[in-house]
């Protein structure tokens, strides 16, 4: 899909990208057109909108995929990028947070890409420095541009997200995918359903206007798209489920259960995968069916939107 | 050395007085109260004209944690007290999870000296349920009964062997002390981070059940049918646990329970935005709970409110929502807090003193709480109605993190006096 026009950055009405909740239909939209404009140009030179700017990847939390991607998108548009990973502090836990946040103040950075095991540190950050703020993923709550990027996966794909019948599927507890997607997805007129085991769904999850199902093929029955979720047993107490093998059986995505689903359905994940735990890997390798490569790819465009929507609006106010 | 305060608004819930009248403080005691004009106004040394202000006991703050020993930057009794004294708070229950926690007669003999040298409002103290407040082995209640302690308080820890409590509260009737029990089940709440529900939800915050307080009420109600003892439910915060005191009282049980402001004026939605001074043990809860707690309040289900004071540090709090530590400053919020209820109709003056002085010194068998002729004279001055904000900069504690910064508040204390001592005096 090319377009015509050329879509301009985008300009944000925030200083920070804390989260898809409460961002508006029309800044999705110009996002997403935005990251759509990169991916038909990942190839070929674009013009360096973050030139000179500093960009700093601040990781308190193990990550490879979301962190990579963030560095090639800052350096596709020009940017000087610093890697900082502070994973395994968790001993001291935010102890040295504020201190880290005000050191790396002072070297000026203008945006810091954050990610942290504790919902919330993207705002406690934001007081304590100038730079911009992506939000990376924090604790449970929102992995905003994970969202992004499978919003604009989906919609390369289908051509559209308005309409289509969403199931995301597996551990929503503790998924900030989940929470991002409901958002973001629902926002631009998705019917957005999620399937879990009971032990698995957050309370009140039906308060935020979605559907909530604990079988597995009644869930994904007439889906447009399956979105499996990681099991994330690093966030889990032990006392969810009773075995990844009665797990798998009863939410794990497998060519059975996926004959619910509408005929032409997609699978997505936002990865790492648990290969038989919730998904079959006849069914992640199916090129047919899974998106998931596609989902990798479009991380790298979703992410040069971002930063540079942030660093552009930054620009302005300055 | 006598005192006349004429003109005044005499608010004595013991004697049912809430009129227009007047008091009297001889050599430190109450001389005299009534309403109306005081006859003998030429015998009196010194006169004050309160122009209507009221007159009332001083509160009883009986859930105040101290810092001192252990973290006196945080707190020291000196401070506490001053702060004490300048929000109308005539005596307070110091709750013993210092460091070393007060488990024995010595700490107790050594705190009670130390305050009875900084003079202010009248430092009193609990004895911990258990040794080190670990649980597991009851501390020497007899011995702190001896020395002086006015009840016995588990703090901010909360007893989850059935077996221990029984004994506690089995061995506490021996003394007639209250037992004071704050209610967590510590399995429901285990890495908990607000209440639980919509909210916390979208947060992305692990939730807090309001089982993990009701199940610990329940239970503990339970045991307290089978010993009898005095048993007080700590700053309750849920509409579950509520319905079970509730029932208790129906059924004559003794037992009463307090909360506190925040529970009374705030809900979980404040935690939005990830402002640490919301992250308070027990969480902030619904707008359900609230409403309830609203209620028991005014209905006198809630015996009692206290100020929850818990010093805590800039830098545990400085920190992701669900690492900083629980609690807030609470001392000088108490009276502004309990005017806001009463400016807002939920509470008449006259139940807002019995709130937080006289049921409060009922309950721990303190002297306060009242006017009557003959008793110390532990008495403030205010003008209920005047409106403010509260200011953590202004706070005389140490520890000035609240869940109140730059909330409106109502009323000024214009003299508070303990045993006839003046403590505080508004300046101008």
């Amino acid at each position: 899909m090319t377009t015509n026009t050329i879509p301009a950055p985008v300009t944000l009405s925030a200083k920070h990208l804390l989260g898809i909740e409460g961002m508006s239909v029309m800044t999705m939209h110009q996002l997403l057109d935005r990251a759509s404009y990169f991916a038909d140009h990942m190839t070929q030179d674009v013009e360096q909108t973050l030139k000179g700017s500093t960009i700093v990847n601040l990781f308190f939390e193990n990550s490879t995929r979301t962190r990579v991607s963030f560095e090639v998108a800052a350096k596709k548009l020009g940017a000087s990028v610093l890697n900082i990973s502070v994973a395994g502090s968790s001993v001291k836990k935010g102890e040295t947070l504020i201190d880290t946040a005000t050191t790396l103040n002072a070297m000026h950075p203008d945006i810091l890409v954050v990610r942290h095991h504790a919902a919330g540190t993207p705002y406690l950050l934001s007081q304590h420095v100038d730079a911009a703020i992506i939000n990376a993923g924090d604790g449970r709550r929102e992995h905003p541009t994970q969202a992004l990027l499978d919003a604009l996966t989906i919609k390369r794909k289908f051509g559209h997200i308005e309409g289509l019948r969403i199931a995301i599927c597996g551990d929503i507890a503790n998924s900030r995918v989940a929470r991002s997607n409901l958002y973001l997805l629902g926002g631009l007129g998705a019917e957005i359903r999620f399937v879990s085991p009971s032990t698995l769904l957050p309370p009140s999850i039906g308060d935020l206007g979605v559907g909530v199902y604990h079988d597995m093929r009644e869930g994904i029955k007439d889906c447009d798209i399956v979105m499996m979720l990681r099991l994330q047993t690093e966030r889990m107490e032990g006392r969810e489920t009773p075995s990844q093998h009665e797990y798998f059986n009863l939410f794990g995505l497998d060519s059975e259960k996926l004959q619910d689903a509408a005929p032409n359905a997609m699978i997505m994940h936002p990865g790492p995968m648990n290969r038989g735990v919730e998904i079959d890997s006849l069914i992640a390798d199916d090129h047919e069916r899974s998106l998931i490569q596609k989902q990798v790819e479009m991380g790298v465009a979703t992410r040069m939107a971002c930063l540079e929507a942030l660093y552009h609006s930054m620009a302005l106010v300055k | 050395m006598s005192l006349l305060l004429k003109n005044a608004h005499i608010i004595c819930p013991v004697q049912k007085i809430d009129d227009a009248g007047f008091l009297v403080i001889k050599d430190g005691h109450i001389a005299a109260v009534g309403t109306g004009a005081y006859s003998n106004e030429q015998s009196c040394d010194e006169v004050i004209d309160l122009k209507g202000a009221c007159v009332s006991p001083g509160l009883v703050d009986m859930r105040v944690q101290s810092a001192d020993p252990g973290a006196e930057h945080l707190e020291t009794v000196d401070s506490l007290l001053a702060a004490a004294a300048a929000s109308g708070v005539t005596s307070l229950i110091s709750l013993p999870d210092t460091n070393p926690v007060i488990d024995n007669a010595a700490m107790i003999d050594s705190l009670l000296l130390r305050s009875s040298r900084s003079g202010g409002p009248r430092l009193h103290l609990y004895g911990a349920l258990t040794k080190g407040q670990n649980g597991k082995e009851m501390a020497e209640l007899g011995m702190m009964a001896e020395a002086g302690a006015v009840g016995f308080a588990s703090g901010a820890h909360s007893i989850q062997d059935s077996l221990m409590m029984r004994r506690i509260l089995t061995y506490a009737t021996m003394f007639d002390k209250v037992v004071i029990h704050h209610c967590e089940d510590y399995q429901l709440s285990d890495k908990g981070e607000m209440n639980e529900g919509e909210t916390a939800t979208r947060l992305g915050l692990i939730g807090i059940p309001d089982a993990a307080e009701s199940i610990i009420v329940k239970r503990d109600i339970e045991l307290v049918r089978l010993t009898k003892a005095r048993y007080h439910v700590a700053h309750i915060s849920t509409a579950a646990a509520l319905d079970e005191v509730r029932r208790a009282k129906a059924e004559g049980l003794p037992v009463t329970c307090d909360t506190a402001p925040a529970y009374a004026l705030l809900n979980e939605l404040a935690v939005n935005g990830f402002n640490t001074a919301f992250r308070l043990n027990p969480p902030l809860r619904s707008e359900g709970d609230r409403l309830a707690i609203l209620r028991g309040l005014a209905d006198g289900t809630i015996d009692a409110l206290a100020s929850d004071h818990l010093p805590v540090s800039q830098d545990d709090k400085a920190q992701p929502f669900g690492f900083a530590a629980c609690g807030a400053s609470g001392i000088e919020t108490l009276f502004p807090m309990l005017l806001s209820l009463v400016e807002n109709e939920t509470l008449s003056l006259s139940r807002a003193i019995e709130l937080a002085s006289t049921a409060p010194a009922r309950i721990t068998g303190i002297s306060g709480g009242s006017l009557e002729t003959g008793l110390p004279a532990d008495i403030i001055c205010f003008q209920p109605r005047a409106a403010h904000r509260i200011e953590t900069q202004n706070f005389l504690s140490r520890s000035r993190i609240s869940p109140f910064q730059h909330h409106p508040a109502f009323g000024k204390l214009l003299y508070n006096f303990v045993g006839g001592d003046l403590v505080w005096r508004h300046d101008g």
